[in-house]
């Protein structure tokens, strides 16, 4: 991506930085938090608007449905954390298609792969038949996934067939697989969740049930400590190492936002939300969601694998050219996609109680797309970050939690979606224009 | 950047609305969510219990909300328990699957009235709102006994729904208690997927060994019967008695001109009134009159349910209009096309 020169302009002495930053996180170039926000606006002015256009647009349905909802029910506590719960199948599939979206591949078949693993893990724990730990059901559902998904990235890498092609075969085998899985035992095709055995009150418990309010809160505390720490430690290392740091005070800044961000979080989930009587707490899906944002993060931003993805998705020619094995990283990259989809399905079969054969894998998939996409991950590769899933994936929630609070019916959420869809991926198209040399 | 940004909005935004958007003391009407499958009736549903929620309580509003999946509508319930709903009206795409919701409402402390279908295995609802589908045999029975008048042991054929549907066996049940003894079983089909074809097969190898000789045939569904009366048309003289159950279109002009004797209404708008009815009631802690249930209950797999079950109607040609015309479920146009106008006039439909 090379600079237009323009001799024309005045000399100014942060062009070199506002040039920089174009191209580079303004935590690299920065050495202040003054250049750190005006390397930010640069990258903004050139095309790079990363979630800012979702945190607008987050906010946006935020206030209006707050205004326009009956009662003003939208923010209050109860609403929050349900649309979290609602959100959170859309959050976790995004992620997991952020995978392959960085290799400007697409994954059909997640939805109904995920709902696989969902069925496997609900009927090893049925106490009649099976009767497995929660662990170890969990685990063979997502061993399930992550077999699915490998399988399938080696037929797409091995054989070099688009991905679209492959991942809609898996969409229809996917689907059969589930209901044929579906069947089995005495459950008439419904394997429920409602058992009364504490080891099955796990898989349910997974999105309704809450945490202690206390236990909340030292949780809460210990995370951020741990966050904190790790920030803080890593910059000033690289500080004294004399090596490329955010200022001390850019650090400061993220550590006291993810304390507050914390804060809020587990202040509202523990204000009561029942009518009458008592229930609060985090919901046990809030710290399964960001376990999974802060690993996929981690992967993706600090270790080599993340880069090499990176790096095939911006120009696999190049990466192969650099010595990057590209098959065995996309495979990688598809069987991680199925093990991500198949925690999203745990977590849909907890949402509804069991399993049943209505679960819309091709819809999921599309949402878990659209989510990505509105988050900010581009569809053409090479941009994207687990963070978009769980934006994205809160902006969806948000348009169905608020119109489902007006009484309004599906066809008018679709229409909202697909239009928010349609914002999103303009604005995706566009940075690419204003970005490109 | 990113991140504090973010999260300063979303925190700033947050305490300005939930200040600004806190009650105000005054008193409301109350919320009665109806939660329905995404179908055809879903309206027709909606309407009418709107109509009757309205009546009972006119600053009321009711949360409607129709699903097309498990996950769509456990989203709509929990969207309407945050919303403020009261009392939950719920008629579950699955009995099987829906028992989340139910333990849901508990824990936010509003009870759940099952509508139409059960929701199994939970002990936490309120009630259960349906129609008495084990008397439906019998009710039909009943009227073709009636419409088979005085004659001696008559021969007729059985046409029944699938053999795994639940409601296969209680409707043959139901239909022997008031058929034994008083009729010779010509023959007596289970068919598979209840679908229009076999029961034509059925039908047709029925006749084949009965010589074409018919004087009535019962039917589990208006398809079935629909199925019987297309395979006799003219194969079987004098034409017999048909009954269906479904009050569906096809069922009601057939009855109009005569090819079907009877199907059994199950009236949507009373359905929807008991329940409106029962969702008033337990909005407002009022208690509800034990005439409404009659002391009744249904096993759900885990408890007995109080029930509010309504009787099935049985409609013949003389009071299609007092029923489907008059509830709204069918109007006089739907039913009479021009092919069947003079047979409506006849009938006195309009």
């Amino acid at each position: 991506m090379a600079h237009v020169e323009a001799p024309e302009l005045p000399p100014d002495p942060t062009a070199a930085v506002d040039a920089a930053a174009v191209e580079l996180p303004p935590g690299i170039v920065a050495q202040s938090l003054g250049e750190y926000v005006r390397g930010y606006i640069g990258r903004i002015r050139g095309g790079q608007s990363g979630v800012l256009p979702v945190v607008v647009g987050l906010v946006a349905i935020m206030v209006v449905f707050e205004v326009i909802s009956p009662n003003h029910v939208f923010l209050s506590a109860g609403n929050l954390v349900n649309l979290f719960q609602q959100s959170a199948v859309f959050m976790v599939l995004a992620m997991a298609e952020i995978f392959v979206l960085l290799l400007g591949e697409i994954d059909l078949s997640a939805g109904y792969v995920g709902a696989c693993g969902a069925v496997i893990g609900v009927q090893l724990v049925q106490p009649v038949t099976t009767n497995w730990p929660w662990w170890a059901a969990i685990a063979a559902a997502l061993a399930f996934c992550a077999v699915a998904g490998a399988l399938q990235g080696t037929i797409i890498t091995r054989l070099g067939i688009p991905s679209f092609v492959v991942t809609l075969a898996g969409f229809l085998i996917f689907n059969g697989v589930m209901l044929i899985l579906l069947l089995l035992g005495p459950f008439s095709g419904y394997p429920n969740l409602g058992a009364n055995s504490s080891n099955v009150q796990v898989l349910y418990n997974l999105m309704a049930g809450n945490i202690d309010p206390t236990v909340s809160w030292i949780g809460m505390a210990v995370i951020v400590a741990g966050l904190g720490a790790v920030l803080w430690l890593g910059d000033s290392r690289r500080r004294r190492s004399g090596l490329v740091a955010p200022p001390a005070s850019l650090t400061l800044i993220k550590i006291a936002a993810i304390a507050a961000a914390g804060i809020t979080v587990v202040g509202i989930s523990n204000i009561n939300r029942a009518n009458i009587g008592t229930l609060a707490g985090v919901p046990w899906v809030v710290p399964i969601v960001l376990a999974v944002l802060g690993v996929w993060t981690v992967l993706l931003g600090n270790t080599q694998f993340g880069r090499y993805i990176y790096a095939i998705g911006g120009n696999p020619e190049a990466a192969r050219r650099a010595g990057i094995n590209v098959a065995l990283i996309r495979t990688l990259a598809f069987a991680l996609c199925s093990t991500t989809a198949g925690v999203g399905g745990l977590l849909y079969a907890s949402y509804i109680g069991g399993m049943s054969n209505n679960v819309q894998g091709g819809q999921l998939v599309l949402f878990a797309v659209a989510a990505a996409v509105i988050g900010g991950t581009s569809l053409f590769g090479g941009r994207g970050k687990a963070m978009h899933g769980v934006l994205g994936g809160l902006v969806i929630g948000g348009i169905y939690n608020g119109m489902y609070l007006q009484g309004l019916d599906v066809q008018r959420i679709f229409i909202v979606t697909g239009l928010v869809l349609l914002a999103a991926v303009t604005i995706d198209a566009l940075s690419r224009r204003a970005s490109a040399p | 950047m990113k991140v504090p940004g973010y999260v300063a909005v979303l925190v700033l935004s947050a305490l300005i609305l939930t200040s600004c958007g806190g009650g105000s003391g005054v008193t409301l009407g109350k919320k009665i969510a109806l939660l329905v499958p995404d179908s055809t009736n879903a309206l027709k549903i909606r309407s009418y219990f709107e109509a009757n929620v309205t009546q009972v309580c006119s600053n009321c509003e009711v949360l409607y909300s129709a699903a097309k999946t498990d996950a769509e509508q456990q989203t709509q319930a929990t969207t309407a328990i945050s919303g403020g709903a009261s009392v939950i009206v719920l008629d579950p795409l699955h009995g099987d699957a829906a028992a989340a919701i139910v333990t849901q409402a508990k824990a936010a402390h509003i009870p759940v009235i099952s509508y139409e279908r059960l929701v199994l295995n939970t002990p936490d609802l309120s009630y259960y709102v349906s129609f008495d589908r084990e008397s439906a045999g019998g009710l039909l029975a009943g009227s073709l006994i009636t419409a088979m008048g005085s004659k001696t042991n008559p021969t007729i054929v059985e046409i029944d729904g699938d053999p795994s549907d639940t409601n296969t066996k209680a409707f043959k049940q139901s239909a022997l208690t008031v058929l034994d003894g008083k009729v010779k079983f010509g023959a007596q089909f289970d068919t598979p997927g209840a679908t229009a074809a076999n029961a034509k097969a059925e039908m047709l190898s029925a006749l084949a060994n009965l010589n074409f000789k018919v004087d009535g045939v019962l039917a589990a569904s208006d398809g079935l019967a629909g199925a019987a009366i297309a395979t006799m048309k003219g194969k079987v003289r004098p034409w017999p008695p048909v009954e269906g159950q479904g009050a569906d279109l096809a069922a009601i002009q057939r009855i109009v001109t005569g090819d079907q004797h009877s199907t059994l209404y199950m009236s949507t708008k009373a359905e929807a009134e008991a329940a409106a009815q029962l969702a008033y009631d337990l909005a407002f802690g009022v208690t509800v009159p034990a005439s409404l249930s009659g002391g009744k209950t249904v096993n759900n797999g885990t408890a007995d349910i109080p029930s509010v079950l309504l009787m099935p109607v049985v409609v013949t040609k003389v009071n299609i209009e007092s029923t489907v015309v008059q509830d709204g479920f069918w109007s006089a146009d739907e039913i009479c096309t021009s092919q069947i106008a003079s047979a409506c006039a006849a009938a006195g439909i309009a």
